[in-house]
């Protein structure tokens, strides 16, 4: 049979019953519209924390004292083997190797005349600023302790400053950094939040001087990043190399970005796909209003049927007109169910824009097949009754 | 070109089985106008069904033009049924969300022939059953007689070699019955054999061939004598 | 109509579309299981979290060094202040009135060996104090004993998964253990208390707080804890303990304060809205429920014209006929919704009996809720393919529509 007369006997056996197709249409629609809206809001939180994340570059090796991986939290807690400042400078002279990055966090009292400001406080080197893609807006970033011990000079992130300074200039300025005088060499342009964690709050300070500010001997973390031309596993292999060599033991742990983005990507792509899940319990609800809908026009059309054969149809055209029928409704559905969401995503990106709406046209697809199969699944066993029927009893029906 | 031999069939109705048919035996050549009468239940219906290819016999055989029709799968008889068969019943049968011209195209469709040949076979037919003002009616704008000639047209779209026919008039008012009748006879003249179902005996007399049936077997069987 | 007949005549009228019944009956369990279920995940994944942090007990102030301007953020975690929490604040916490106890914290990790093997564990150095406060219970020996906070012995309490990693089966109290350059003896071993979330101490050692600042070579204090006496003393404990630090650290304010309930109030909250959405979403499903609700009383009307017909004619009113309609709908709601609860249920009670560590439960106002929306649903989408019944002229219906 024609795909055209095939597609015209389907459609009129739809709109025949307008009211029957149109409400088993709408049940699809829902159950669609659900998978499709909380699969895009769901794509669109990966993409915003990746995002948030990937900020920091790829190409970054961190490394934490403490061999166990108890999250990335090895910098938190005390040890005994303790990553050392010269650990991360004699890092610097391996191949490939673009940046060293000791850290040290902590938080203290910030002065500045008779004015006090409790933030976090980084200790870290020069090569912060272009590792973590910090730009600073004023001034310069911080000094390199590679060349002797640091003076007291301090970066200002773009909050503290304007806390503490307003609108004047603060480079030049003296301020007191956990009871230390330290002078005010530059001011980083504003970054904002990364997850709750308000990254202009901060102020920076050579990390030589954090670790006696402190009380430390050593640092949180090391983070390297290297130039191309090499893995990711290439690079820290010999990263593990140069720190066993100096420390004897692999008492440390080293994690690439690689690794961190990809664990994180699975975990928000698992989330995703769960949630959309969820709103493929209203498909299911969908689909069983396809089955009864089917099951009750298959029932009601016994003579159609019993007709169709007597003029020659075969069993495979009957049960394919009726599945036909269900993959239809359930196409449509799909289709108005997609349409309902784009304006409800629409609506919600006016209302609120910040909200991270990520509308991609591989999950798009991905719900049209999904609804194709559900007709199609729904339909096959109400479609193959019908061809099974017994034409003679059909016949009789009427 | 029809050859039954030794056709059964047996129904279970509640508890108690039936014999629809019971070893009929039957030849039929091309071109003759047979009517099947008999009281209800006799196994009239069957015995159109089971030449009509909607249903299989228990046992016996029963040939078409020479090719052994008890041995073909579903797939070979619908096609046959398609081909070479027409039916015409009394409850006529239309696909109510269709027109006029797509219930008669049907046999057409299912067999995927293009949309213009469709519709020079279809327009040709209803031209001549007196049918093209409506043809783009649906079946519930039709009265009884017009509804049975659509059910008419459809039947022999295909140019079939077998028209069958379960009590055609038998939901038709006096008048248009006549015209139902005379069309089938006319279509007979043409050369197709026809074979009619009726318990109205005024109507079965008019065939030449006129057999009657009881509890499956058939009784008589009676000839006109060739003018 | 009297009840009892209504619901025989819908009962028959049900069961004789046993097909359709069933499977409306099925989209409405659907959705009220989905709604049971998730929720009861919902719910018992707050409960599990409360238990467990809950184990601190809602008299513990948890004082942190640092401090941070912006309240409301993230506390400052990494405990490095300029200056330092000592054991010598903690000893003056205990003479504040309304202070119950007092136990300094230090975490670290460090390679600990024995009998040839060797993990990095954590390290918590900590007092007696700690364990009466967390109700922590020895399973063999002892905790550790009350010391000044300033003694350093090479006494440690380990956990039982520290046990078992190091030391099978075999007897362990005792037995010495290495930790980095130095060693300590062990004196008990915690109870095994199942899983426990993020404070888990089956994997610790727990050596005295003076030994832990030797171990790591620090003096500062990672935590304090302050139990009350009281509960209602907390709010005016809090003040207290900002003012006496404050001048102990020359006037620098530089600790944060967090009680037990403004953490979990977090997580509660947290929580409590994810199960709610969570169960909105799977609510979903009921309305699309509804709508088959809608489709099949359509089809039941358009199929039963002639009885509405004929009940007319017999006296019936209009208001009956819709009655007898949405009464059916509701009905099916109703065996839906309980066939729901009943699935529901048995999901997730074979869920917990799988994994008896995981409490579910489901929270009243989603029982309620399911029941009531699937009640509701019927009504609305039954309401107007009822009036189109009652309002069938009873000429027409008798002729078969």
């Amino acid at each position: 049979m024609r795909s055209n007369d095939y597609l015209h006997l389907t459609l009129t056996s739809l709109r025949s019953s307008r009211m029957r197709s149109g409400l088993t249409i709408l049940g699809i629609a829902i159950g669609i519209c659900a998978v499709v809206l909380l699969t895009t809001l769901g794509e669109g939180l990966r993409v915003y924390v990746m995002d948030n994340f990937s900020q920091f570059g790829s190409r970054l090796i961190a490394i934490n004292p403490g061999k166990s991986q108890t999250g990335c939290t090895g910098g938190l807690l005390a040890s005994t083997r303790p990553l050392l400042v010269e650990d991360a400078w004699s890092l610097q002279r391996l191949p490939y190797v673009e940046y060293v990055v000791p850290v040290v966090q902590g938080s203290g009292a910030i002065e500045y005349g008779r004015r006090v400001r409790y933030t976090d406080i980084i200790g870290s080197g020069s090569d912060m600023a272009p590792a973590w893609r910090f730009e600073v807006a004023q001034g310069r970033s911080l000094p390199d302790g590679r060349e002797g011990y640091p003076q007291p000079w301090a970066v200002l992130g773009h909050k503290v400053k304007q806390e503490l300074f307003g609108d004047k200039n603060a480079l030049g300025q003296f301020i007191r950094v956990g009871g230390e005088r330290y002078r005010v060499v530059g001011v980083m342009a504003a970054k904002g939040q990364m997850l709750g964690f308000d990254l202009d709050d901060i102020v920076y300070i050579p990390v030589e001087r954090a670790l006696s500010l402190f009380n430390r001997t050593g640092v949180m973390e090391i983070d390297v990043t290297y130039r191309p031309g090499t893995t990711a596993e290439a690079m820290a292999e010999r990263i593990r190399q140069r720190l066993i060599a100096r420390h004897g033991v692999e008492d440390f742990s080293l994690i690439t970005q690689d690794e961190m983005l990809k664990s994180l990507d699975r975990i928000l792509a698992i989330l995703t796909l769960a949630i959309g899940g969820l709103g493929g319990i209203s498909l299911v609800v969908g689909a069983i209003g396809i089955i009864t809908i089917m099951v009750t026009t298959v029932h009601e059309r016994r003579a159609e049927i019993g007709l169709l054969r007597a003029i020659g149809a075969t069993q495979r055209q009957v049960m394919w007109l009726f599945l036909g029928e269900a993959i239809l409704l359930a196409l449509i559905g799909g289709l108005v169910g997609i349409l309902i969401s784009g304006l409800a995503l629409g609506l919600l990106a006016l209302a609120i824009p910040a909200l991270p709406i990520q509308l991609s046209p591989f999950y798009l697809l991905l719900a049209l097949l999904l609804s194709a199969l559900v007709g199609l699944v729904s339909g096959v066993l109400p479609a193959r009754r019908a061809a099974s029927l017994n034409p003679v009893l059909a016949l009789q029906s009427e | 070109m029809i050859r039954l031999e030794q056709l059964c069939k047996r129904y279970q109705l509640g508890d108690e089985p039936v014999q629809a048919l019971d070893h009929v035996d039957l030849s039929i050549t091309a071109g003759e106008y047979l009517s099947v009468m008999g009281p209800s239940g006799s196994g009239k219906s069957t015995l159109l069904n089971m030449l009509g290819l909607l249903d299989t016999p228990d046992s016996g055989h029963y040939w078409l033009n020479d090719e052994e029709m008890t041995t073909l799968g579903e797939e070979a008889r619908a096609a046959e049924r398609n081909r070479r068969i027409g039916f015409v019943f009394q409850a006529y049968h239309l696909i109510d969300r269709l027109s006029a011209r797509e219930n008669i195209e049907l046999p057409l469709v299912l067999t995927g022939t293009a949309p213009t040949e469709r519709r020079q076979k279809v327009d040709e037919l209803l031209q001549r059953l007196n049918l093209d003002r409506h043809a783009n009616h649906r079946p519930n704008q039709l009265s009884g007689g017009q509804r049975q000639r659509v059910a008419i047209a459809r039947a022999v779209i295909r140019k079939p070699a077998l028209l069958l026919a379960d009590e055609p008039t038998g939901n038709l008012d006096s008048h248009s019955g006549q015209e139902v009748i005379e069309l089938l006879e006319e279509l007979n003249t043409e050369g197709i054999t026809l074979i009619m179902v009726t318990h109205d005996a005024n109507m079965g007399r008019r065939a030449r061939r006129r057999l009657w049936m009881q509890d499956g077997k058939l009784l008589k069987d009676e000839q006109d004598a060739r003018p | 109509m009297r009840g009892p007949d209504l619901l025989r005549f819908n009962l028959r009228l049900l069961i004789g579309q046993w097909f359709r019944t069933l499977m409306t009956l099925l989209a409405a369990a659907v959705g009220v299981a989905a709604v049971l279920l998730l929720t009861g995940m919902g719910e018992g994944a707050r409960r599990f979290v409360l238990e467990e942090f809950n184990l601190l007990g809602n008299d513990v102030l948890i004082v942190l060094p640092g401090r941070k301007e912006t309240t409301g953020g993230v506390p400052p975690l990494t405990g490095e202040g300029t200056r330092d929490l000592t054991i010598e604040d903690a000893e003056a916490l205990l003479h504040l009135p309304g202070v119950r106890r007092v136990a300094p914290l230090i975490v670290g990790l460090t390679e600990v060996e024995a009998g040839g093997r060797n993990r990095e564990l954590v390290v918590v150095g900590s007092s007696a104090e700690l364990f009466h406060m967390r109700q922590m219970k020895t399973a063999q020996g002892q905790i550790l004993p009350p010391l000044p906070l300033d003694r350093a012995e090479p006494v440690c309490v380990i956990g039982h998964e520290v046990r078992r990693s190091l030391f099978d089966q075999q007897p362990v109290l005792g037995r010495w253990l290495r930790t980095a350059d130095r060693r300590c003896r062990v004196i008990g071993v915690l109870e095994d208390r199942g899983v426990s979330l993020g404070t888990d101490l089956s994997e610790a050692v727990i050596i005295p707080v003076a030994s832990a600042q030797q171990l790591f070579n620090t003096q500062g204090l990672f935590r304090l804890f302050v139990q009350v006496q009281h509960l209602e003393l907390i709010d005016s404990v809090k003040p207290a303990i900002l003012e006496l630090i404050q001048t102990r650290h020359q006037g620098e304010r530089d600790i944060t304060l967090i009680t037990q309930d403004s953490l979990l109030g977090v997580f509660d909250d947290v929580l409590q809205l994810l199960t709610l959405a969570v169960g909105a979403i799977a609510a979903i499903s009921l309305v699309v429920a509804g709508i088959l609700i809608m489709n099949i009383t359509l089809i039941s009307v358009s199929q039963r014209t002639p009885e509405i017909g004929l009940l007319k004619a017999l006296g019936a009113s209009e208001r009956q006929v819709h009655r007898l309609f949405l009464s059916e709908a509701l009905m099916m709601a109703l065996l839906g919704a309980l066939l729901g609860v009943l699935i529901g249920y048995a999901l997730l009670w074979s869920g917990h009996w799988l994994w008896p560590q995981f409490p579910v439960s489901v929270p009243i106002w989603a029982l309620t809720g399911a029941v009531l929306l699937a009640i509701g649903v019927a009504l609305v989408f039954a309401w107007l393919p009822a009036r189109k019944a009652a309002r069938l002229p009873p000429v027409l219906a008798l002729k078969g529509g």
